[in-house]
């Protein structure tokens, strides 16, 4: 089989996704922020990690160089996992002052969701059109992206993310470059724990058609599905048990 | 022969009459001519003349000129 880059590889949705591609026989480079969950996965065999910050663009550049170097031939298959929950009101009824959400926090939120994956993706895309490597790029949306209370920052980066994803598949389509973008809904990882109260989780499930969270190895599935279905472009697979339907 | 498929095929993923187009058209003249265009305007021709441009011939073909002689360089005819 061929080759695979997941940025974001080292985060639970990212991992799951690099093993789903590695158990189908990819080669699969995992660029990630350095850290102990990259050298976890790294031990892998099959597994390449690289560790980079993507919102440094030189150093997204030197990474992609690095994995399309090693790989030795094109590399038709990115998957954009990379991304970081923030929750915050606009205005914090709550604070006695700084009550407004924090303009820093907001870019940060946005660079690490949106950006990054802007910045990964021109590269990957710049290198399959200067080798007229036919592929797909699958980044990851979430069903924030019509709007959570709460989330602004977040839910903004994700809608951007789709609007993007749709941008780039009518852009890129006359070259063999399929878009696709993955929107989660609620997945049964420790970030989605630490992000919410189990008592905010159990109302989540009861307001889900399947009454359930989803799981990491099912959002790997759908990811499988974007890579391998060669007609499937533009569009968004919403997988949230129902719950926005 | 590279001309009987080259004008209109510019004609077809420009969207203007064949007779407007002269060798001395440029990317300026054609207002449908765009950077995205230009993408759809490479992979026509690659498939029509069966080769692959490298990225310094797509960025030199800004003219109807420019292109015949990038597809002269490559011994193009129309597949």
């Amino acid at each position: 089989m061929g080759h695979a880059i997941v940025t974001g590889g080292a985060g639970h949705l990212g991992a799951a996704t690099a093993h789903a591609l590695r158990q189908r026989g990819h080669t699969v480079f995992v660029i990630d922020r350095p850290g102990e969950a990259l050298q976890r996965i790294g031990n892998e065999a099959g597994i390449v990690p690289i560790a980079c910050d993507l919102l440094d663009p030189e150093a997204a550049s030197a990474a992609f160089s690095t994995a399309w170097g090693m790989a030795g031939a094109a590399i038709p298959i990115l998957v954009n996992a990379v991304g970081r929950i923030h929750s915050a009101p606009l205005v914090n009824l709550l604070a006695a002052e700084n009550r407004k959400h924090d303009a820093a926090i907001w870019r940060d939120v946005v660079d690490a969701n949106l950006t990054a994956t802007f910045i990964s993706t021109a590269e990957q895309v710049d290198r399959m059109v200067a080798t007229r490597t036919r592929g797909v790029v699958v980044n990851f949306g979430s069903i924030a992206a019509s709007g959570n209370a709460g989330q602004a920052a977040y839910s903004a980066a994700k809608a951007g993310i789709v609007a993007a994803t749709v941008a780039w598949g009518k852009e890129l389509g006359p070259f063999g470059i399929r878009f696709v973008a993955i929107a989660p809904g609620f997945i049964d990882t420790p970030t989605t724990h630490d992000a919410l109260s189990e008592a905010a989780l159990k109302d989540w499930q009861r307001r889900t058609p399947l009454r359930r969270l989803g799981t990491a190895t099912e959002v790997a599935d759908a990811v499988l599905f974007a890579v391998n279905n060669a007609h499937f472009s533009g569009r968004v697979i919403e997988l949230d048990g129902g719950l926005t339907l | 022969m590279i001309e009987p498929a080259l004008i209109p095929l510019l004609s077809d993923v420009l969207g203007v009459p064949p007779k407007s187009l002269t060798d001395g058209t440029t990317m300026k003249d054609v207002e449908t001519w765009d950077s995205l265009r230009h993408i759809e305007l490479v992979v026509r021709i690659e498939e029509t003349f069966g080769l692959n441009l490298g990225p310094d011939d797509i960025v030199r073909m800004t003219n109807v000129a420019a292109i015949r002689a990038v597809l002269a360089q490559h011994g193009a005819a129309a597949a």
